[in-house]
């Protein structure tokens, strides 16, 4: 019995019209993630790689598996004429520039996060994104877990009771550095380990906290009224310009607060997010989640029935204030919703991008998050507090 | 920083990376090595070795459903912890494409969808599952990702194993068969002839990681390392500075003490199937996790194969495959891979018997089965 597979054309699960070529402008790790998913979606092709290192345009090959057509200048790839949507998983401080010339090509945008550096910048993607009437994802993937849509749905419908605080944490236990071939070359340290040099990133906050920021905003909807921030170079002193240990504590408007942590030299509990509610929380990890009722508050009758019949009984107790640790129910998430977070983000907003139709963490979700990066890390870099309104129009 | 007894120093540089100074006597090192490998069992990560300019570090994780133990040679602590996450990275990677334990991985979406319609998935993953069926084929169908629903119904999926209903078999083997996936490389889809049909990548997917963390190490430089999926598949980068090449034990069945094989592998990969890790006996017979597609029971009267190939891939699915083949059909097979050899351990725990074919033992003495089975091997081979 030979190995069953069909003739090459014999079956086509998507019509021509429905084809969607991508172009991808940065090919690095995040890239090409993003690349393996998208290759997932029926009648997605890669059709045009983009990089300023050499080597990504084999590695960008080998995932698409063809002769991929390569550009090493973003306005090269935006003149080809067959691409229909551009994915930008560029370094932060180049965002604003690709994403914007991008739309203004008339493609598609799906931005790797975090939007932008600046709030300048994050305004300019908004204000781009209209002009030109084309459709802009964030690629914030969390958005999109099952188990995260799941739990931001029961804590609207209030079954958490009222959410006061978000709490949460990205630790790690390593440099952050990425290996350079030629530890001397500083032009290509800096091009490999853009994420430890300020101009370039938004450090930890920007590349792990963004994730925890965007759920912390749908939680109180909306974006915070101030921030608080602290951090330093505490561990890794090699060079690096961003904080290797970072803090930040947001306050939205009508109460409630996010505190964020990242860390690199622990990597006890990893990424994790939670939801304090007054009548139960959630804990969110990377694949799944975890509902906690509180401890029953009703009101028991018979109780107040029986203490004016019988009293109540004297005699010596102690009680610590432990941690409570009742008994969890693992978020179930509905058949025919599962899947990977970064699978279901790019298959939205191929779905957006066929029907140009608004995706769900689109522009205004990515500049929530972008400002709130933005802004925490101004109040990382110069300590103290920082209010939103002095730097950003308050939506109303 | 504390002293073992003997004058070794060991230290903790940071969390997670012991480092031991290289001794000079080898009563010395015997006893270092000893004090390494109990540190680095009761923290379940590191121990180090420094040789020439370079210096050994291990650590250790979690995935796959198992340990993978990753040991390199790097210039110092810095640069070790540069190629461990980068490793590690990509083990979570293609843990999270291709595990069927998480609902969120590319495999578990493809089963959730495929008997019902054409999956289109990466090419990566495409061509892991041509891979798959390519093995398929060349072993007659020994080698399987389909078993999924046999392993359910004989109790070894997140279980320990039970004797099947014969109506839960029969249902089962209905569910089960290569040829009945449907791989069109032309819309890059993976489609089911028949509902209930699963893939599981259990007997593949290490070697692929194995092989991937390969590729990935010697572009980031490294010269030398081991890496360990689970004592399962092992792929041997270069060789220990000064060495012929890394020293790898093949234990006697059920006893991980007793060597009955020591090679030194060296580019090459290593992998293992054995009865023992998950079986259950019922009426003195022994039912072990690895089924025989075509009976759709466990594989009966083999104890343990080992393979060593060019590819960790390979090596992998290869040492399922004669596990369920046996020495004949699975010499036929092997002859068709360049560089391939084989160890196999037949009968039962009382009464066993090996097959040595093209088997590079470090001693030449295996090639015997008496002699595999003499202990002196292990005792000779003790220490590293």
């Amino acid at each position: 019995m030979s190995v069953s597979i069909s003739r090459p054309g014999e079956t086509r699960a998507v019509p021509p019209s429905d084809q969607i070529n991508l172009g991808v402008i940065g090919v690095g790790s995040r890239g090409k993630e993003v690349m393996r998913m998208m290759l997932r979606i029926p009648g997605v092709r890669v059709q045009g790689l983009c990089d300023v290192y050499e080597p990504r345009f084999a590695e960008g090959r080998k995932i698409t598996n063809e002769e991929t057509p390569i550009y090493r200048d973003y306005r090269q790839l935006l003149d080809a004429r067959d691409l229909d949507a551009i994915v930008i998983a560029t370094p932060l401080w180049l965002h604003a520039d690709h994403v914007i010339a991008s739309l203004e090509s008339g493609r598609h945008v799906y931005g790797e996060k975090t939007m932008a550096l600046t709030v300048q910048e994050c305004d300019r993607i908004v204000e781009a994104v209209k002009r030109a009437g084309k459709r802009y994802q964030i690629g914030l993937q969390y958005h999109y877990a099952p188990w995260y849509r799941e739990a931001l749905q029961r804590i609207r419908a209030g079954k958490l009771g009222r959410v006061m605080q978000v709490y949460s944490y990205w630790h790690r236990n390593n440099s952050w550095r990425r290996s350079v071939s030629d530890p001397k070359d500083l032009k290509l340290e800096r091009l490999i380990n853009w994420r430890l040099y300020r101009a370039y990133s938004g450090g930890l906050l920007a590349e792990l906290g963004s994730h925890h920021i965007d759920f912390a905003n749908q939680v109180f909807g909306g974006i915070p009224e101030s921030v608080i921030g602290t951090g330093g170079i505490d561990y890794w002193k090699d060079g690096r310009e961003v904080p290797d240990n970072v803090q930040a504590v947001y306050r939205y408007p009508g109460g409630g607060t996010h505190f964020f942590s990242a860390v690199t030299t622990s990597r006890l509990d990893g990424s994790q997010v939670r939801a304090y509610g007054t009548t139960g929380s959630v804990v969110l990890t990377q694949i799944d989640g975890i509902f906690y009722e509180e401890p029953a508050t009703e009101q028991s009758a018979a109780l107040a029935e029986t203490v004016l019949e019988h009293g109540v009984i004297t005699g010596a107790s102690y009680q610590a204030e432990l941690p409570y640790r009742g008994l969890g129910h693992p978020i179930e998430v509905p058949e025919g919703k599962e899947g990977n977070p970064n699978y279901v983000s790019c298959a939205s907003f191929i779905e957006s991008a066929r029907q140009n139709k608004r995706p769900e963490a689109d522009e205004h979700v990515a500049w929530a998050e972008g400002v709130a990066v933005a802004l925490g890390n101004k109040a990382i870099d110069q300590g103290g507090r920082v209010l939103f309104a002095e730097h950003v129009k308050m939506p109303a | 920083m504390w002293n073992n007894g003997t004058g070794a120093v060991v230290s903790w540089a940071r969390p997670g990376i012991a480092i031991l100074p290289s001794p000079d006597a080898s009563a010395f090192r015997r006893f270092a090595w000893c004090a390494a490998l109990v540190l680095a069992a009761l923290a379940g990560l590191t121990a180090l070795c420094k040789a020439g300019s370079e210096q050994l570090f291990a650590q250790s994780r979690q995935a796959m459903g198992t340990t993978f133990t990753i040991y390199l040679y790097a210039a110092n602590e810095e640069q070790a912890s540069e190629y461990f996450e980068a490793a590690f990275e990509e083990i979570e990677r293609l843990d999270e494409a291709l595990s069927n334990y998480r609902t969120s991985s590319e495999l578990s979406r493809i089963n959730r969808l495929a008997a019902n319609e054409a999956v289109t998935t990466d090419p990566e993953v495409f061509e892991l599952l041509q891979r798959s069926l390519d093995y398929s084929r060349r072993s007659g169908g020994a080698f399987d990702i389909t078993v999924g629903p046999l392993m359910r119904a004989w109790g070894f999926f997140r279980g320990k194993g039970r004797y099947p209903a014969a109506q839960e078999l029969a249902k089962a083997r209905v569910s089960v068969g290569w040829q009945r996936v449907v791989l069109d490389p032309a819309t890059r889809t993976v489609h089911f002839l028949v509902p209930g049909l699963e893939l599981d990548l259990g007997g593949i997917g290490k070697g692929y990681a194995v092989d991937r963390v390969v590729v990935l190490l010697r572009e980031m430089g490294v010269k030398s390392a081991l890496i360990d999926a689970g004592s399962s598949t092992i792929y041997a980068i270069g060789a220990p500075p000064g060495k012929p090449g890394w020293n790898v034990r093949v234990p006697q069945p059920g006893n991980r003490l007793q060597a009955i094989s020591t090679v030194l592998l060296r580019d090459a990969s290593l992998s293992t199937s054995g009865n023992y890790e998950k079986y259950f006996r019922l009426d003195g017979r022994i039912y072990c996790h690895i089924m025989n597609p075509q009976t759709g029971e466990p594989v009966q009267g083999m104890l343990q194969t080992t393979v060593i190939t060019p590819g960790a891939t390979d090596s992998d699915a290869l040492s399922t495959a004669v596990f369920v083949m046996g020495p004949l059909a699975g010499k036929r097979l092997l002859q068709s891979i360049a560089g391939a050899s084989a160890f196999w351990v037949l009968g039962n725990p009382e009464a066993r018997r090996t097959v040595a074919w093209r088997w590079p033992d470090r001693d030449r003495r295996t090639s015997r089965a008496s002699r595999a089975m003499n202990s002196s091997v292990a005792q000779r081979n003790a220490g590293p």
